[in-house]
C-alpha cells in the first residue's frame, strides 16, 4: 500500500510465473546438472574414457551458457519482478531475511567462478585440479538452494515466525527440510533429463546406450526422491491450509494429484526406455520427456503457489499486499487512506490495490465477464463478501463506502445490458448463467457451499421469497437485485436443481 | 496476536552501509572494465588499430566480465533495497516496463559477448557486431538506472509522474537531473576501461597508447562532467562542500590522478589499487548526494535496529570462506599447469 501500483495489461500471475518457471527450471537444471558433471567426470577419468570426456566437455560448454547467463540472470530477474508485482512482501522479506540472501550471494560468487573456471579448465588444468572446481561448483550451488529453500518455505509456512519473528524460527520452518528433500530430487531429475536430450542426439551405438542408460538412471532416481519428498511435504502443511484448499480450490488440488501420477509414468517410461530401447532414443522422444519432466515440476510449483492463497506470506500478508497487521487500520481509517500512492481516481485506485494483483478487467482473470449485466448493488455486496468466493481470495479490508466506490469504478467499466440481450440467451439457458453469476460465484454445486440441497422442493413463492430476503440468508449473502425477467428463469432454474443435476 | 513488524535493520545502518558502498564499489569497477574495455576494443578493431588477435584476446574476457558484473551487482542492490525499499521500488514501479527490460538487455549482452568470445580466430564483422549488441545492451542499462535512480532521490517526481501514468512506460522526464551524472558515470567506465586495456596490452606500444588515451583523456572529460554535476545540484552543492564528503572527494581525485602517475610508469598493481579506491571516493561521495537530496523526505538513521547477529555472523563466516574459495580456485586454474601429453 505503500508503494505506486504497476498498471500493466497482461496480469501480475502471467508475468510472474512466465519468469519465476523459466528461472527455477533452469537454476535446479544448474544443481544436479554440476552434480552429473562432476561425478561422471570422475567415473570417466578412472575407466579412462576419453569418449565421455569429450562428451561431458561439451555438455559442459551447454551448462555454462545456459545456467550461468540464463540461470543467474533470471534469477536476478526474479528480484526485479517481485519488487515490482509484491513490493511489500518484498520489503518485508528483505528485512527479515537480508542476512539470508548475503549469505546465499556468497554462494552465488563461489557457484558463477567455478562454472566458468571448470569449464574453461578441461584443457589447461590437472585431473585433480579440475575435478575439485567441479565439486566446489556442486556444493556451492547446492548450498544456495539450501538457502533460498528457507526464505521460499517461509512464505507457506511461516510457522513460529507469526509468533516470535526470530529469524531461523522462520528459516527452519515445517516445510524447510520436505522441500528441501524434493527440491534436490528436482535438481537430479532435471539433470537426467536433460542429459538425455544431449545424449539422444549422439550417434547411435554402444557409446549412446551407456549414456541414455546413465541418464535414464539419475532421471528415476530424482523421481523417486521427489515422489517420497512430495507425500511428506503436503503432510508437513497444517491441516487447516490444505483443508481450507481443499475445499475451495479443487483445481490447484487435482493438479496435485495428477502431478504425482505424472512423474510415475515419466519414472516408468524411463524404466521401460533403459530395459528395451537406449540405443534408439530419438531426439524427440527425450524432448517428450523433458517436457513432461518439466511439466510434472511446473505443475507443483504453481499447485504450491496456489496454497498460499489468499496470502504471499501465509498469516502476514495478503496477495494484493494487504497487511494483516494493518487490518483495523484498514477499517478504522479506510483503505484509501493507506495508499500512499493516489492517481485522483479513488475507485481505480481502489481496484487496483485491492484486486488488481491477481485480476484484470478484460484479460487474465477477467473481472468484466464476471459482472457484465449485473448492477452496482450486486457489484457491490461481492467485493465486500470476496472471502465467499470460489478461489480464496483475501477479504476486501476497505469501508462499506469503498466498496460502493469500487462497485461504480467497475460498474462503469461492465456491459450494462440485460443478460438475455449481452449473451442472447432465454428460458432455461438464461437461468442458468443467472445462476452463474450472481449465485455460482460463492455456490459452486457440488463442494460444500452448494445449497442445491436447501433449496430442493420450495415453491415458486418459496423461491420468491427467499430471494426477497436473500441478504439475510447468512453474513455476506448479497440482496437479490436482478430484474423481474431474470428473477422469473433464475426460480425456475432453481426449481430443476434439487431435482439431481443441472441442465 | 501481534505479528512481527517488519520495519526494522537487522544490523546498525554504519554496517550496512559500509557493505553497501564496498559492494557497490566492487560491482562498478566490474561494470567499467566490462563497459569501457568493450568500448575501447571495438573502437579499436573497427579502425583496425591494432592489428594482430588483440581484439579477439579481450573478447575471450567479456563474458567473465560480465558474469563478475552481474553477480556483484547482486549485492549492493540487496542493500539498497533494504535501506531505501521507499524510494527505490517506487521509482522502478513507475517505470516498470523499462526496468524489467534491463534483465532481457543483460541477457542479449551477455549471449552477444560469449558469442564474440567463441568466434575465435575468425574474428572479423561478425565479433564487430556482437561486440557493438553488447554494447548498445550495457548503454540501455546504463539509461534506466540513471533514469530510475535519480527518479529515486526525488519523491516528489514519483508522486506527479505516477498519478499521470501508471502503466510503466514512464521515463524519467527531469533529464536534465541526471544527463550529467550518467555521462559522468559514462566517462568514469571508459577511464577504468583504458586502465584495464592499458594494463592487458602493455607489451604492446599500439594497445597501450589506445590504453592511455582513454585513460587520460577519460579520467579529464569524467572530472569536468562529474564537477558540472555537482555544481548543478546547486542547493544541495553547498552542503556538499559543508559534509564530509568534500574529503572524500578530495581524496578520490588525488587517487585518480597518482593512478594515472603510476600509470605511466606502468605500475600497474599500484596504479589500479589506487583507481578502487578512488572509485570508492566517489561511491561515497554519491551516497552523500544521494542522503542530501532526500534530506526533507527521508532519513536512513529513522529505522528501527533490530539485529539478528546470528545470521549476521554466519554471512560474515561464509564471506570470507568465499575470498578464501576463490583465491583457491584462482590458484587451481592459474596454478599447477597440466602436463603437456
Ligand atoms: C490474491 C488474489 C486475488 C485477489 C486480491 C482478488 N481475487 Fe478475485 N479471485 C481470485 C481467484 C484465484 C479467483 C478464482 C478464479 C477462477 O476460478 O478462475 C477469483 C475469483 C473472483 C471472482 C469470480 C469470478 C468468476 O468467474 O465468477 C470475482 C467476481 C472476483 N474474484 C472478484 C474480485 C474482486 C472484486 C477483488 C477485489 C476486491 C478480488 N477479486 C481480489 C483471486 C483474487
Ligand atoms: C458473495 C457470495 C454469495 C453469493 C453471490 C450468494 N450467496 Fe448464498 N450464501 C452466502 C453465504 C456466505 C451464506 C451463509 C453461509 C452458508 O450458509 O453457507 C449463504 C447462504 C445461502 C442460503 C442459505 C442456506 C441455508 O442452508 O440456510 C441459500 C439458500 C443461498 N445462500 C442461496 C443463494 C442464491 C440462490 C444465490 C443467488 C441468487 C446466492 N445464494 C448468492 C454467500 C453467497
Amino acid at each position: 500500500m505503500h508503494y505506486p501500483f504497476w498498471d500493466q495489461p497482461i496480469g501480475y500471475g502471467v508475468l510472474m510465473a512466465t519468469i519465476a518457471v523459466f528461472h527455477v527450471f533452469v537454476s535446479h537444471f544448474a544443481i544436479g546438472g554440476g552434480l552429473y558433471l562432476v561425478v561422471n567426470e570422475h567415473l570417466a577419468r578412472r575407466s579412462g574414457d576419453a569418449q565421455r570426456l569429450g562428451f561431458l566437455e561439451k555438455l559442459s560448454k551447454f551448462f555454462a551458457l545456459v545456467t550461468l547467463v540464463a540461470g543467474a540472470v533470471t534469477g536476478v530477474g526474479i528480484w526485479f519482478v517481485i519488487g515490482l508485482l509484491a513490493p511489500s512482501a518484498t520489503e518485508a522479506l528483505i528485512h527479515n531475511y537480508v542476512w539470508g540472501w548475503a549469505i546465499e550471494w556468497t554462494f552465488f560468487v563461489v557457484e558463477i567462478a567455478a562454472a566458468m573456471l571448470y569449464f574453461y579448465g578441461w584443457k589447461r588444468m590437472t585431473a585433480r585440479a579440475h575435478l575439485t572446481l567441479g565439486w566446489i561448483y556442486f556444493v556451492a550451488a547446492w548450498l544456495s538452494l539450501v538457502i533460498i529453500n528457507g526464505i521460499l518455505t517461509f512464505m507457506l509456512t511461516p510457522g513460529r515466525w507469526l509468533v516470535t519473528g526470530n529469524f531461523w524460527d522462520g528459516f527452519f520452518n515445517l516445510t524447510y527440510w520436505p522441500s528441501l528433500v524434493l527440491r534436490t530430487g528436482v535438481c537430479v531429475m532435471l539433470a537426467g533429463l536433460y542429459s538425455l536430450l544431449v545424449a539422444s542426439r549422439l550417434e547411435p551405438g554402444d557409446f549412446k546406450a551407456k549414456t541414455v542408460r546413465l541418464a535414464a538412471i539419475w532421471s528415476i532416481a530424482g523421481l523417486v526422491v521427489t515422489m517420497l519428498s512430495q507425500l511428506w511435504y503436503w503432510k508437513a502443511i497444517p491441516a487447516a491450509v490444505t483443508a481450507k484448499a481443499l475445499q475451495s480450490m479443487p483445481t490447484p488440488i487435482w493438479f496435485i494429484g495428477i502431478s504425482f501420477w505424472l512423474a510415475g509414468a515419466i519414472a516408468l517410461g524411463m524404466v521401460v526406455l533403459v530395459a528395451f530401447a537406449p540405443r534408439k532414443l530419438g531426439t524427440s522422444v527425450a524432448l517428450v520427456f523433458m517436457a513432461l519432466g518439466l511439466a510434472w515440476f511446473g505443475a507443483f510449483e504453481w499447485s504450491r503457489e496456489s496454497l498460499r492463497k489468499p496470502y504471499i506470506i501465509t498469516g502476514y500478508i495478503y496477495g494484493n499486499g494487504a497487511e494483516v497487521t494493518e487490518t483495523e487500520n484498514y477499517k478504522r481509517d479506510g483503505y484509501l487512506a493507506q495508499i500512499s500512492f493516489r492517481t485522483g481516481d479513488d475507485g481505480a485506485d481502489l481496484f487496483r490495490h485491492a484486486c488488481r494483483n491477481c485480476h484484470t478487467l478484460a484479460g487474465y482473470k477477467a473481472l468484466k465477464p464476471a459482472f457484465d449485466g449485473t448492477d452496482r448493488a450486486f457489484i457491490s455486496a461481492i467485493v465486500q463478501g470476496t472471502q465467499h468466493i470460489k478461489g480464496n481470495m483475501p477479504p476486501f479490508l476497505g469501508t462499506a463506502a469503498e466498496a460502493e466506490k469500487l462497485a461504480g469504478y467497475l460498474r462503469e467499466r461492465i456491459d450494462p445490458r440485460p443478460l438475455a440481450d449481452i449473451y442472447k440467451l432465454e428460458g432455461m439457458a438464461l437461468g442458468r448463467k443467472v445462476y452463474d453469476l450472481r449465485c455460482g460465484k460463492c455456490h459452486v454445486l457440488g463442494t460444500a457451499s452448494d445449497k442445491s440441497k436447501s433449496l430442493a422442493g420450495q415453491s415458486t413463492e418459496d423461491l420468491n421469497g427467499l430471494l426477497d430476503m436473500a441478504a439475510n440468508l447468512g453474513e455476506g449473502m448479497p440482496a437479490f437485485t436482478a430484474e423481474a425477467s431474470e428473477r422469473k428463469v433464475l426460480v425456475a432454474y432453481l426449481q430443476t436443481l434439487g431435482k439431481g443435476g443441472r441442465p | 496476536m501481534t505479528l512481527p513488524d517488519y520495519h526494522f535493520l537487522s544490523a546498525p545502518l554504519w554496517l550496512v552501509t559500509v557493505l553497501h558502498l564496498l559492494t557497490l564499489t566492487l560491482h562498478l569497477f566490474a561494470m567499467n572494465i566490462l563497459f569501457g574495455g568493450v568500448a575501447i576494443t571495438l573502437w579499436s578493431s573497427a579502425r583496425n588499430r591494432w592489428g594482430g588477435t588483440q581484439a579477439v584476446d579481450y573478447s575471450r574476457l567479456f563474458p567473465a566480465a560480465t558474469a563478475a558484473t552481474v553477480t556483484l551487482g547482486v549485492a549492493p542492490l540487496l542493500f539498497l533495497q533494504l535501506v531505501y525499499p521507499r524510494q527505490v521500488y517506487a521509482a522502478a514501479i513507475v517505470s516498470g516496463w523499462f526496468w524489467l527490460l534491463v534483465i532481457a538487455a543483460v541477457i542479449v549482452a551477455y549471449y552477444a559477448f560469449y558469442r564474440a568470445s567463441f568466434s575465435g580466430q575468425r574474428s572479423g564483422r561478425v565479433n564487430l557486431a556482437m561486440l557493438a549488441l553488447g554494447l548498445a545492451g550495457l548503454i540501455y542499462v546504463s539509461l534506466v538506472y540513471s533514469s530510475v535512480f535519480s527518479m529515486a532521490e526525488q519523491p516528489a517526481l514519483i508522486q506527479s509522474l505516477y498519478a499521470k501514468n501508471q502503466s510503466g512506460w514512464v521515463w524519467n522526464p527531469a533529464v536534465g537531473s541526471y544527463a550529467l551524472r550518467w555521462l559522468h558515470m559514462l566517462l568514469g567506465a571508459l577511464t577504468v576501461g583504458g586502465f584495464f586495456v592499458g594494463m592487458m596490452g602493455q607489451d604492446n606500444p599500439k594497445v597501450f597508447s589506445s590504453g592511455k588515451v582513454a585513460f587520460a583523456g577519460g579520467m579529464g572529460l569524467a572530472a569536468v562532467a562529474g564537477l558540472a554535476y555537482l555544481v548543478s545540484l546547486m542547493p544541495y552543492f553547498e552542503a556538499i562542500v559543508r559534509s564530509p564528503a568534500v574529503h572524500a572527494l578530495a581524496a578520490a581525485i588525488v587517487l585518480s590522478l597518482a593512478s594515472l602517475h603510476f600509470y605511466f610508469r606502468k605500475r600497474f598493481w599500484i596504479s589500479g589499487s589506487a583507481l578502487f579506491l578512488s572509485v570508492f571516493g566517489m561511491v561515497s561521495v554519491r551516497h552523500v548526494v544521494r542522503m542530501l537530496r532526500l534530506r526533507e523526505s527521508f532519513d536512513p538513521a529513522s529505522w528501527r535496529i533490530a539485529t539478528q547477529w546470528s545470521p549476521f555472523l554466519l554471512f560474515l563466516v561464509c564471506f570470507v570462506l568465499m575470498l578464501a574459495v576463490l583465491a583457491w580456485m584462482l590458484w587451481l586454474f592459474f596454478g599447477p599447469k597440466k602436463e603437456a601429453v
